[in-house]
C-alpha cells in the first residue's frame, strides 16, 4: 500500500479538491483525470452554462457520460404494436442509428438514474459550453467509463423496448465511438434535480 | 497478539491478526500492516472442551441418517485433542484476489473431503499462545515450498492451526472415526454406519395404499369404509411411532 | 521474505499524520489540502455492529424458540444450557444494480365451455432496473447455520470489537463479488416473471463493498447427553439458526395424518377423473402424493429440527425435491 500525492498528469501540480471525488480535477489547467492503481487516465469532458435566467442558489453540475455510438439493429421481432409495424414499413425499416447515449455519472436512485439517461438520449440537450464551473458544486463521480458503457447498452435497449409492440427478441451491437463527461447544469430543490440549461 | 515497531517513533505498536491499520499508542499516526512479505503463525483457540465434544459426536450420531441409537450404542474409545495446521494464501491473481488453502501436513483428516479452514477467532501463534494440551500436528510441508508454485502476487501468507477433537468409537464390533471441529462444532466423518429408510418407506406407503382403497370404497359403502380408516388411522400411528422410537 | 511489515501513514506533502478508513481509495490531508490516493491493497470498507443482547436474553430467546415447533416435549424440562457466549462473524456486504431486459411469453391454456382446450401466448417485455443487497458470510460457517445476512442495519461501533472474540475473515473479496453478480443477474431475471425467455440483456454493476461483523450469540445447550447449538441476533434478538431434538410422536402424528388425507385426496382425485373431468382428478392424485412426501420426509428425518443454513439441512432438502419428483414422475406413468 502507497500513499501519494495526487498531481495533474498535465500541469503536474498537486491538486487540492474539497470533496472526495473520483474524477480529479485540476482546478489550475482544468485537466480531469481518474485513477486505477498506477494507471493514470484522462478524461475529455465539457461544461454546459447554466441558462441566463437559471436561480443562482442550488445550483449543481451533475456529471453524465455522454457516448457517441452506433447502435445497429441485425434483425428484431416484435409482437403486436400494428402503428409500428406501418411506420416502419414507410420507413423502410429501423436499422439504427447513430445515437448520443447520455448515462449518470454520480450515484442515483433508479428511478432518477432510468428518468434522466432515457430522457437525455431521446432529447440531446442543447447547451453552450464554457471552460469552468465558476465556484458551482460538482457531484461527485462514481461510474467509471466502462460501467457507462455496460449501462448504454441498457439505455439502447430500452429505447426499443418502448417503442409500441413487445420485443421478443433483438440482435445488435452497439459500439462506442467516443466516450465524452458532459456537466450538466441542475437546480437542486426537494422534489429533485431539475435541469437548467 | 504481535507486536511491530512504529515506523515514526519505534515505539512498540501491538496489532491482532485481522488488523491492517493500526495507531501507534505513543505517537498516535496511523500504521498500514503490510503481510505481503511475511509469513504468519495463527492459530483458534479451543471453544469445545472434551465433553462438549464427546456431546456434538452424540448429537450427531443421534441424527436420522446415522443407524438407530448410535449416539447410545457407540463406545467413545479414545479422545484426542489436536491442532491441525493448514496454509491460507491470499493472493493478487491478475487483479482478483484469490485465497487460496493448501494442506500443510501430509495426513488428511477423515470426512475432509476438501481442505477448509474452519470459521474461527485466529490469534497470533507464539510463545505465549496457550495450547491448552493439545497435541500439535507438525506441518510437514514448508510454506515456501507452495510460494514458488501459486499463481500471482502475494498478499498475505499464514500457517493456521485449527483445533480438533479426534473421537474414534466402537460399533457393532467395528471402530469408526470423526473429527470434530473445536471452534464451530462442525463434525465431518466418512464412514459412519447408516439406518436404512425400508420401514419408513414401508409404514408410508401402506398407509396410503390403504386409505386411497378406503377412500374409494367409503363411496360405494361409507359405513364400512369409515370404520376401516377408524382401523388404519391407529394401526399407522402405532407402527410408526415404533418406527420412530426403535427403527 | 522481504519488505517491512508496517507503512507509516503520511501526508508526502506536508508529512502531517493522516487517517485513511479500509476501503477509501483517496482523500483530502487535513492540514495541507492536498489530494491524496491510495495505492494497492487499501482493504474494504470496514463496519462492525453494536451487539444489544445480554446473556439473560440469549437464554430466554433460545428457551423460548425450544417450545415453538415440533420440537422434543420435554425440550423445556430436559434441556440444559451449558454456555451462552457471542461472537463476531464477518459478512461480504455488496450492493449492486442490475438493469436491463428480459423479454419472452407466457403460455396460457383456457378450455371452453365445450371442453375444447386453447393454448394462448402472451408476449411479454420487463424492464429490470433495480437496486440489491447480497451479503454472504466471509469465514467458513461451521456448524454455525449461518450464511447470509437477514438484517442489515445496526447501529455502527467497534466498542465491542475488543471484548466479543472476532471471527477473521477467510474467504476471497472477489469471490463475494462474483457470488453477488450471480446472485443480482438470477434475482434480476426472476422479477420479470416470463417463464419463456426468448431475450435477455441484464447488466449488474456493484455499487458499494463493505465487510460488516455482525454480533451473534452462540448457545450450546444438552439434551440426553447429546450437545446442540443455536445461534440468536445480537442485533434484533431473533433466533438465527439452530439444531434441535425432535419428538418421535409429532413423527408418527404426521406420517399419519399425511396417509390419510393425502390418501383420501387421491382417492378422491380418482373418482373425479372418473365422473367429471381428468384434470381436477390428476390434481387431486398429485396433491395427495405430495402431501405423502412431505410428512414421510417429515417422519423419516424429524427426529431432529434443523433451522438454519445448514450444509446437511440442503442435501436433505435436495434428497426431498428429488423424491418427490420421482413420485409424481411415477404417478404420471
Amino acid at each position: 500500500m502507497k500513499v501519494t500525492l495526487v498531481k495533474c498528469p498535465k500541469c503536474e501540480l498537486p491538486l487540492y479538491m474539497e470533496t472526495q471525488d473520483e474524477f480529479f480535477y485540476c482546478s489550475h489547467c482544468g485537466t480531469i483525470h481518474t485513477r486505477n492503481g498506477p494507471k493514470v487516465e484522462r478524461i475529455p469532458y465539457e461544461i454546459a452554462d447554466f441558462r441566463p435566467d437559471a436561480q443562482t442558489d442550488n445550483r449543481v453540475y451533475v456529471p453524465f457520460w455522454r457516448l457517441h455510438t452506433d447502435f445497429r439493429i441485425k434483425s428484431r421481432d416484435v409482437k403486436g404494436g400494428f402503428f409500428n409495424k406501418i411506420g416502419q414499413a414507410l420507413k423502410g425499416g429501423d436499422k439504427g442509428a447513430s445515437i448520443y447515449i447520455y448515462v449518470p455519472a454520480s450515484q442515483m436512485e433508479t428511478a432518477a438514474f432510468r428518468y434522466w439517461s432515457v430522457n437525455l438520449t431521446i432529447n440531446n440537450p442543447r447547451y453552450s459550453a464554457r471552460t469552468d464551473f465558476a465556484g458551482t458544486p460538482r457531484m461527485p463521480a462514481t461510474t467509471t467509463r466502462d460501467e457507462a458503457i455496460e449501462l448504454a447498452d441498457f439505455v439502447a435497449v430500452t429505447l426499443e423496448a418502448e417503442k409500441p409492440g413487445t420485443l421478443q427478441y433483438l440482435d445488435y451491437t452497439l459500439t462506442v465511438n467516443e466516450a465524452k463527461v458532459v456537466y450538466l447544469p441542475f437546480m437542486s430543490s426537494r422534489s429533485g434535480l431539475h435541469l437548467a440549461v | 497478539m504481535a507486536e511491530i515497531k512504529c515506523p515514526k517513533c519505534a515505539g512498540p505498536v501491538q496489532f491482532d491478526a485481522g488488523t491492517k491499520f493500526t495507531k501507534c499508542s505513543y505517537c498516535s499516526s496511523q500504521i498500514y500492516i503490510d503481510r505481503s512479505g511475511a509469513g504468519f503463525y495463527y492459530a483458534i483457540p479451543f471453544t469445545l472442551s472434551e465433553s462438549d465434544a464427546v456431546g456434538t459426536f452424540k448429537r450427531w450420531a443421534g441424527g436420522s441418517t446415522k443407524a438407530k441409537d448410535l449416539d447410545r450404542l457407540a463406545q467413545v474409545t479414545k479422545v484426542t485433542k489436536k491442532y491441525f495446521p493448514v496454509y491460507m494464501f491470499r493472493r493478487d491473481v491478475d487483479g482478483r484476489e484469490e485465497v487460496l488453502l493448501e494442506p500443510a501436513g501430509s495426513t488428511i483428516l477423515p470426512g475432509l473431503h476438501r481442505l477448509k479452514l474452519p470459521g474461527g477467532d485466529l490469534q497470533i501463534f507464539d510463545a505465549q499462545f496457550n495450547t491448552s494440551g493439545a497435541e500439535m500436528v507438525q506441518p510437514d510441508i514448508a510454506m515456501t515450498h507452495y510460494l514458488s508454485s501459486l499463481p500471482g502476487k502475494a498478499k498475505e501468507q499464514s500457517l493456521v492451526y485449527f483445533p480438533i477433537w479426534e473421537l474414534e468409537y466402537r460399533f457393532k464390533g467395528t471402530d469408526y472415526q470423526v473429527v470434530v471441529d473445536a471452534s464451530s462444532s462442525e463434525v465431518f466423518a466418512s464412514v459412519f454406519p447408516t439406518r436404512s429408510s425400508l420401514a419408513y418407506l414401508a409404514v408410508s406407503t401402506a398407509g396410503f395404499i390403504a386409505f386411497v382403497a378406503e377412500g374409494l370404497l367409503a363411496t360405494v359403502n361409507l359405513y364400512a369404509g369409515a370404520a376401516l380408516m377408524a382401523i388404519t388411522v391407529a394401526a399407522v400411528f402405532a407402527s410408526s411411532l415404533y418406527v420412530a422410537r426403535r427403527l | 521474505m522481504s519488505g517491512q511489515l508496517s507503512v507509516g501513514l503520511n501526508c508526502p506533502s506536508c508529512g502531517g499524520a493522516i487517517s485513511v478508513s479500509e476501503g477509501e481509495s483517496s482523500l483530502n490531508c487535513r492540514y495541507c489540502g492536498s489530494t491524496l490516493y491510495i495505492e494497492g491493497d487499501n482493504g474494504v470498507n470496514t463496519v462492525a455492529f453494536k451487539n444489544k443482547l445480554d446473556r439473560d436474553a440469549a437464554i430466554k430467546a433460545t428457551k423460548a424458540w425450544w417450545r415453538k415447533g415440533f420440537k422434543a416435549r420435554d425440550l423445556k424440562s430436559a434441556g440444559a444450557i451449558t454456555e451462552v457466549y457471542p461472537i463476531y462473524l464477518p459478512f461480504w456486504s455488496i450492493g449492486t444494480r442490475v438493469a436491463g431486459w428480459v423479454c419472452g411469453y407466457e403460455e396460457k391454456t383456457t378450455t371452453d365451455s365445450k371442453g375444447n382446450t386453447r393454448t394462448e401466448r402472451e408476449y411479454k417485455e420487463e424492464m429490470v432496473l433495480m437496486d440489491l443487497s447480497f451479503s454472504e458470510i466471509a469465514c467458513d460457517p461451521g456448524d454455525l447455520g449461518i450464511r447470509s445476512l437477514r438484517n442489515f442495519n445496526g447501529e455502527a461501533s467497534f466498542e465491542d470489537m475488543d471484548m466479543i472474540p472476532s471471527f477473521e475473515s477467510t474467504t476471497s473479496r472477489d469471490d463475494a463479488m462474483a457470488h453477488a453478480r450471480a446472485d443480482a443477474m438470477a434475482r434480476g431475471r426472476a422479477s420479470a416473471r416470463i417463464p419463456n425467455i426468448t431475450f435477455e440483456s441484464l447488466h449488474v454493476l456493484v455499487r458499494k463493498l463493505s465487510m460488516i461483523y455482525y454480533p451473534v450469540w452462540v448457545a450450546r445447550y444438552t439434551y440426553q447427553d447429546r450437545m446442540y447449538i443455536a445461534t440468536v441476533d445480537g442485533v434484533t434478538g431473533q433466533m438465527l439458526s439452530g439444531r434441535a431434538p425432535g419428538d418421535p410422536l409429532y413423527q408418527s402424528l404426521a406420517v399419519t395424518a399425511g396417509t390419510s388425507l393425502g390418501g383420501l385426496a387421491a382417492a378422491g382425485g380418482i373418482i373425479a377423473a372418473f365422473t367429471f373431468q381428468s384434470e381436477i382428478g390428476i390434481a387431486g392424485v398429485i396433491l395427495g402424493l405430495i402431501v405423502l412426501g412431505g410428512t414421510y420426509w417429515f417422519f423419516r428425518h424429524g427426529s431432529e429440527i434443523i433451522e438454519g443454513d445448514f450444509a446437511d439441512r440442503k442435501q436433505l432438502a435436495s434428497l426431498k425435491k428429488g423424491q418427490l419428483g420421482s413420485l409424481l414422475g411415477g404417478a404420471r406413468i
